[in-house]
């Protein structure tokens, strides 16, 4: 009984927070396109000095936006990144980790 | 979204100049040909470079990979490889890939019938201190495989370590755009300036420069730099030459270098000039800069206004230097990475012929339009302006790389995404 309180409310949460979270993969697509593919390419490869995002998960992926949005310095190249992300909401971020993480291998 | 754009008109601007290969139909030229393309190669890893025999025998570099050779039937023959590669011929594993820097440019010798020499230019870590070479190989007679490797050129400069600027990785301003000049038989190579500011007015150390030399990697014996300079060198003064092409009648040296957020240039070399690029800290009014290097000063980590950073940092300083090479073009005071230059001959290209033709890579810092394209420069009698067409290329914008003639008269296109194409006027 108490077991499977327990799962219901589990099973419950998780679809709230599915549902809060809702990350638009094609919204996140739209941005990639037009913000992003010029220096990582079509498919997230990399391209010269770009450094290739394919094969990473979306939690990697959304922090990495964040600590360029945030000023962070990363990697030597930092400059290069960051103002790609300081406009970026955390919606667009979900977005984008959604879109890079499910459809880069 | 990234780029808050107000008022639909400026928007359109942007639309038009951020995806000029699609969005500007801009063949305005009456007279200028009809474009259709082929895809020679894909999936290809970073081609860098190509070049040519008459038969339509295609060699090219990919950065972190090596030399391959296409053949007219198709085939593809990996040559030399570099380390961590296999199913090259021969794999050199002194030949490295960082960054910017790997293995760039290549060339064939003007008698390759009688020779079989191929030439690259590639980062080595033969020495401590690692460095870029020019090295000349010997193809055999079934285009399988190569020897005789020969070190023409040792030491160029290469950015061994991180430092505190914009691509600021290691390998980073590495030049290595090689070519022979049918006018004179030399091999002109070019380098960078490997973010440090001493390099470029240096009189031995070879960044920053164009050297002009023989196949065995001599001065070539008319070089003229001025006194205390290494003979190799044709002209200094350079930030990061990615491009150099011959006037096809006159045989006159074109190159095409990255500025430095502002101002691409476009100049046709004078032998021993100086290009004028000195970014030293505490000269020309400026103070000390991040590890030493002015080169993207006053504000390196944030948009500014081109006009301004040219007056802080100019790309030719014509103040200091007043005999300094004047460019022709500075791609209207905007830095978007413009790589590669090759001059576009015979009457199939039309109006276009004896234009120049120049692929950006595209950068899109701050607010200058992204701007990957293929632009056509006629240039003036007197090498101090142009007129600028925008190609309408026929496969859409890309990260430009390389653009050179084949023997048949097109234009081959490498692009970063991975791809060679064929672009060939009707
Ligand atoms: C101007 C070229 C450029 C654009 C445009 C660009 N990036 Fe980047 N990106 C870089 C560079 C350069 C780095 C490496 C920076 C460093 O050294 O920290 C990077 C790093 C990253 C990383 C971290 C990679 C890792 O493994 O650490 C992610 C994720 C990323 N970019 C995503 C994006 C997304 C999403 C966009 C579009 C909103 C975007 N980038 C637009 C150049 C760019």
């Amino acid at each position: 009984m108490k077991r499977q309180m327990a799962l219901i409310i589990g099973t419950a949460l998780t679809l709230v927070m599915a549902q809060a979270q809702a990350e638009d993969i094609s919204a996140g697509e739209a941005i990639y396109t037009q913000s992003c593919a010029h220096c990582h390419g079509g498919s997230g490869q990399g391209m010269g000095s770009f450094p290739s995002i394919a094969g990473q998960d979306a939690d990697y992926i959304a922090k990495r936006l964040t600590q360029y949005r945030a000023g962070e310095k990363v990697g030597p190249n930092t400059p290069l990144m960051a103002p790609m992300a300081t406009d970026l909401s955390d919606d667009d971020i979900a977005d984008l980790a959604a879109y890079i993480s499910t459809t880069f291998e | 979204m990234i780029q808050r754009i107000t008022g639909l008109s400026l928007c359109a601007f942007l639309a038009s100049a951020m995806a000029p290969g699609l969005a500007v139909a801009d063949n305005s030229d009456a007279d200028a040909p009809e474009l259709s393309y082929t895809t020679v190669l894909s999936d290809l890893k970073d081609p860098w470079d190509m070049a040519f025999l008459p038969d339509g025998t295609m060699f090219f570099t990919e950065k972190c990979h090596g030399l391959s050779v296409r053949l007219p039937s198709g085939d593809v023959n990996p040559l030399l490889g570099m380390e961590d590669t296999e199913d090259y011929a021969t794999t050199a594993d002194d030949l490295f890939c960082h960054g910017q820097a790997g293995m760039n440019g290549v060339a064939v010798d003007p008698d390759f019938d009688d020779n079989r020499y191929v030439y690259v230019y590639s980062a080595s870590r033969i020495t401590p201190l690692h460095k870029n070479r020019v090295i000349r190989l010997t193809v055999n007679d079934d285009f399988s495989d190569v020897s005789d490797r020969t070190d023409i050129v040792e030491d160029i400069p290469y950015k061994q370590t991180e430092s505190d600027h914009p691509f600021g990785d290691a390998g980073a301003h590495n030049g290595g755009r090689i070519r022979f000049n049918p006018g004179d038989g030399y091999l002109y190579v070019t380098t960078g300036d490997n973010h440090d500011g001493e390099i470029p007015q240096h009189p031995t150390r070879l960044g920053g420069k164009v050297l002009r030399i023989d196949r065995d990697g001599n001065a070539a014996s008319d070089n003229n730099p001025p006194d205390g300079f290494n003979q190799r060198i044709f002209t200094y003064g350079h930030r990061n030459v990615q491009g150099i092409a011959f006037h096809p009648d006159t045989h006159e040296t074109f190159v095409a270098e990255h500025g430095p957020w502002h101002s691409d240039e476009v100049k046709v070399l004078e032998n021993g000039g100086n290009a004028g690029w000195d970014p030293r800290p505490n000269v020309g009014g400026r103070g000390d800069c991040p590890d030493h290097y002015c080169g993207y000063m006053p504000d390196q980590m944030e948009g500014m206004d081109p006009e301004e950073r040219r007056a802080f940092m100019p790309m030719t300083d014509t103040e200091r230097f007043p005999d300094a090479i004047r460019p022709a073009w500075d791609n209207d005071k905007k830095s978007q990475g413009m790589s590669s230059a090759e001059f576009l001959t015979g009457s199939q290209w039309k109006g276009w012929e004896g234009k120049m033709v120049v692929g950006f890579l595209g950068i899109g810092f701050g607010d200058t339009p992204i701007g990957q394209r293929l632009d056509l420069l006629d240039i003036a009698e007197d090498r101090l302006s142009v007129d600028v067409t925008t190609m309408s290329v026929p496969m859409g914008p890309a990260r430009f790389r390389s653009v050179v003639q084949g023997p048949d008269g097109d234009l081959y296109v490498a692009v970063d995404e991975g791809e060679i194409y064929q672009i060939t006027p009707e």
